[in-house]
């Protein structure tokens, strides 16, 4: 290669990560002034400290960062009289811009989130090096517990923000037959708030780390190192992206759906989406409050949550106001895309789908009013224990309507079994497990045993990831050939769920026998006996590791040099699969033909435009 | 009734007979040494024995399907065009709704009636429990003795635990596993639990006699944990003057 095309090369990189450099320097300003003034007013009033310069310095840093990306340029000149222009464009560097198509800010979540869960799960990786044998001391306490509640936020914002803001952006506009989202600069900021959590978090453990896990619970969350303050500061942040988030995706699913796509006729995954971001916009602002809280008490001293006058129990509840609702923020979209794949690979209707429906937006409601079984063994009155026992239980009946939804599709139908399709079905049976093990948690008597003891991580490990983390990847395949316009290796795609499957349940098993057994979590060390169960755990959490080696690379293989995938691989007929792989900007050349989603079996449907079955990988078998 | 359903059924039937089986007596949890341990790992066991015709129902139709429902031909080919079906939706709602009703009765009201059954009563022996950062308190007020990382209980005896942290401390959680009981330690608050322990033993035979802090509480919450010992009534007299003598002096 010549000098001078590697001097072009290096020019066209440099200009397509201006907005991200700008940003960063815009952040470095922000930085300076706000850490200049809390100095200032800090030793005026006599008091120098070290945690208001951090928190304004990084609440003016957001600010700058947020300008520099391209908010000036592309919204904020507005405001004060000038032009603001949005640049569209194509290239590796609209993945770097403030731009406002959905495809391109689902691809930007996506891969953000792609690469936080691999990070955080490195992080898993260490803790179990850690608790391999009972008596070691690899990591200091300290780093055990830093290691722990950068797993376990990372993890949730991954679950939180991964099918909202990178599947349902990319597909969500075009199933509905729309052209964008309804809001698509508060779409872009959205995304773009998120690097900075993600800068936060990883920049805490050069302030001394944070001990407190992820549910942050106070006094602890206020007394401990300024690597906690970076995690609160770093929640309420990523908190706001979520609100942004769920507002754009409910005016969204309201006011775009195309003519002719009427509510009963709305994909099922639309209807997920829509439910949870229902609660995330409704919910988000009470872990705002909490946070802000505790920032107010470690900042200021008030003291709303040490005696005299507060206590911490409060902070539970309106903690768990927002995180059990949030649980349905991930799960609720995990269920559209599990029975959205079913349906398309048994080609049968989706069952019961009015149920469905009703079943999601029951949820929605009922999230709201059971977040106290998290609080059975907190010490509040204990005349709350029983209604609190009664809800919880209670959901598992909408719950049951989404098995019987899956169950209903893929009988008698003619299941086409391709990795997506199996990944989902392999979450059916996760989530059983995770559903039915969550009975126990529900039920007063035993969670007091197994509360704060690896049968909690169990749990909820089933739910999130045997649940949602297995819609994901089931999602990941399925849109492959969509969002980058060419398609997967099968083969590789069959070896990483045998893998992913086999250990992830290995895994987790062994979690509620030591659980059982007696051993708490977010603990460095445990009884001596418990040490071959864990050594066990251990080498399958490596090995569950390995089973994502061939994710990575097929993904990155493919994404560079796949096979072209056709408009509709699969013979699906949502409307995402009726543009182009990947769509054009604006989404339709033609306006989509709008009729039933699951028409699959009836004479009277349309049939679905595009070549149908072309390219399709093993479609001989 | 057709050939499908009745193999699913069977399958099903031959599933939860040998899942049944698998479970009844599993044993996962340590010794119950307590009156409360019995009801926790009562209610355990029933609801796995309920769980486990559910979870064999929906594996039952998974497997079924995968294996007589996966497509054969290279066309994709679509199945019959069923929306829903009346009467399994029926069937559905009935046994999901009734099965959430009966654990919610039992154990689940039966449960916390028989778990607070004791509370009422006067308890035989007060023990004020400090958990703070990384160690427990326990006080006796009536034989004025303190202890540190040390409880010592009577067996037979109905026991009080009032627990709290220091105004200056952070959460930490009074748990017993051999007990099965379990009680946040919050600054400002005092909350209480019970326990009849129903056997003698002691931490140097069985890990399981200790109080572990179950509320993450920082650096060393993982070690913060205490020896428990369940002796007879006569012993626990002798131990509580040798200590508070000594406490006297
Ligand atoms: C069948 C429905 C479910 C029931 C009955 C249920 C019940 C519970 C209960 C009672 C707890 C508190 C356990 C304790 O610490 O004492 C819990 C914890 C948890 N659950 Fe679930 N759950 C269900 C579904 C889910 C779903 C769908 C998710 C996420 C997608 C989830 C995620 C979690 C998480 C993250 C925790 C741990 C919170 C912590 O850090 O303490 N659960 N669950
Ligand atoms: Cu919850
Ligand atoms: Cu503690």
């Amino acid at each position: 290669m010549g000098e001078g095309a590697r001097q072009g090369r290096g020019t066209v990189a440099m200009a397509a990560i201006f907005p991200v450099l700008r940003g960063l320097l815009f952040a470095g300003v922000g930085l300076g002034i706000g850490a200049g003034l809390a100095v200032l007013f800090t030793n005026l009033t006599g008091r120098p400290a070290k945690e208001p310069v951090i928190a304004l310095g990084y609440v003016f840093a957001l600010i700058g960062w947020l300008l520099g990306v391209g908010m000036w340029d592309s919204w904020a000149k507005e405001w004060f009289g000038g032009k603001a222009h949005i640049q569209h464009g194509g290239g590796v560097g609209r993945y770097f811009r403030f731009t406002t198509d959905h495809k391109v800010i689902g691809i930007q979540y996506l891969v953000t989130m792609v690469v936080l869960f691999l990070l955080a799960g490195i992080g898993a990786l260490v803790m179990r090096v850690e608790l391999a044998d009972a008596g070691q001391n690899l990591l200091s306490p300290g780093d055990y517990n830093t290691a722990m509640s950068l797993h376990g936020i990372i993890m949730i914002a991954v679950a939180v923000a991964t099918i909202i803001g990178g599947f349902a952006n990319f597909t969500l506009p075009i199933m509905i037959g729309a052209n964008d989202v309804a809001f698509p600069r508060i779409n872009a900021l959205s995304y773009w708030i998120v690097p900075p959590v993600a800068v936060l978090l990883v920049l805490t453990p050069v302030f001394g780390g944070f001990d407190n896990g992820w549910t942050g619970y106070p006094p602890l969350s206020v007394v401990n190192a300024p690597g906690a303050l970076l995690f609160l500061l770093a929640f309420l942040t990523f908190g706001l992206s979520s609100i942004l988030g769920g507002i754009n995706f409910v005016a969204t699913v309201i006011t775009l759906r195309a003519p002719g796509m009427t509510w009963s006729r709305l994909p099922i995954f639309v209807w997920a989406v829509f439910a949870a971001a229902l609660i995330s916009f409704i919910a988000t602002q009470w872990v705002a409050y909490a946070l802000l809280m505790v920032i107010l008490q470690r900042i200021f001293g008030m003291p709303f949550f040490n005696p005299p006058g507060g206590n911490a129990v409060m902070y539970e509840h309106i903690f768990w106001f927002y995180s059990h609702p949030a649980v349905y923020i991930m799960i609720l979209p995990a269920f559209g895309i599990f029975l959205e794949i079913l349906s398309h690979f048994s080609r049968k209707p989706l069952f019961a789908y009015k149920w469905v429906v009703r079943a999601f937006l029951l949820i929605v409601v009922m999230s709201f009013v059971v977040w106290a079984h998290h609080l059975f063994t907190s010490g509040m009155n204990s005349r709350i224990h029983l209604p609190f026992m009664v809800l919880t239980e209670l959901i598992s009946i909408p719950t049951g309507v989404v098995f019987l939804s899956a169950l209903g599709t893929i009988w008698r139908g003619r299941m086409w079994l391709t990795t997506p399709m199996l990944f989902a079905l392999a979450m059916v049976f996760n989530f059983l497990i995770g559903g039915l093990t969550g009975l126990f948690l529900a039920d007063v008597p035993t969670d007091i045993q197994l509360q704060d003891t690896y049968f909690v991580v169990a749990h909820f490990h089933y739910t999130i990831m045997g649940g949602e983390i297995f819609a994901i990847m089931a999602a990941i395949y399925y849109w492959f050939p969509k969002i980058t316009g060419r398609m997967y290796n099968e083969t590789l795609g069959r070896v990483h769920f045998v893998g992913m499957t086999l250990f992830y349940n290995v895994t987790s098993i062994a979690m509620f026998v030591v659980g059982t057994a007696g051993m708490n979590r977010r603990v460095a060390d445990y009884p001596a006996d418990l040490s071959g169960t864990n050594l066990f755990i251990t080498v399958a959490s490596f090995l569950l590791a390995a089973s994502f080696l061939p994710f990575v690379y097929n993904m990155v293989a493919s994404w560079t040099r796949g096979p072209k995938a056709a408009a509709n691989p699969w013979g699906a007929r949502t409307l995402e699969w009726q543009t182009s792989s990947p769509p054009p900007l604006e989404n339709f050349e033609h306006p989509p033909v709008i009729d039933d989603p699951y028409g699959y079996g009836s004479p009277a449907r349309q049939p679905v435009a595009g070549p149908a079955y072309g390219a399709a990988p093993g479609s001989g078998d | 009734m057709n050939r499908d359903t009745i193999t699913v059924a069977a399958l099903w039937a031959v599933l939860t007979v040998i899942g049944e089986a698998l479970v009844i007596g599993i044993g996962l949890f340590p010794a119950p040494l307590a009156e409360e341990a019995k009801i926790v790992d009562e209610a355990f066991e029933h609801l796995v024995i309920l769980g486990v015709p559910v979870f064999t129902f929906v594996v039952s139709v998974l497997v079924y399907a995968v294996i007589r429902f996966r497509r054969r031909g290279a066309e994709l080919e679509d199945g019959p065009p069923v929306r829903t079906h009346g009467k399994w939706v029926a069937f559905w709602f009935a046994w999901t709704t009734a099965l959430t009703v009966a654990v919610i009765i039992h154990p689940g009201v039966t449960g916390l009636r028989s778990l607070t059954a004791s509370h009422g009563e006067d308890p035989d022996l007060l023990v004020k429990v400090t958990g703070q950062r990384w160690l427990w308190t326990f006080e006796y007020p009536e034989q004025n003795v303190t202890t540190i990382n040390e409880l010592v209980i009577p067996v037979d005896k109905l026991v009080r635990f009032e627990v709290t942290a220091p105004d200056r401390d952070v959460l930490h959680s009074f748990w017993i596993p051999a007990f099965r009981i379990k009680i946040d330690a919050v600054p400002g608050l005092v909350t209480h639990t019970y326990a009849r322990a129903t056997r003698v033993g002691a931490f140097e035979e069985d890990v399981d006699y200790r109080v572990q802090c179950a509320e993450l509480c920082g650096l060393a919450h993982g070690k913060m944990a205490a020896t428990l010992s369940v002796v007879s009534q006569e012993e626990f007299e002798q131990w509580a003057k040798g200590r508070a003598r000594v406490e006297a002096r």
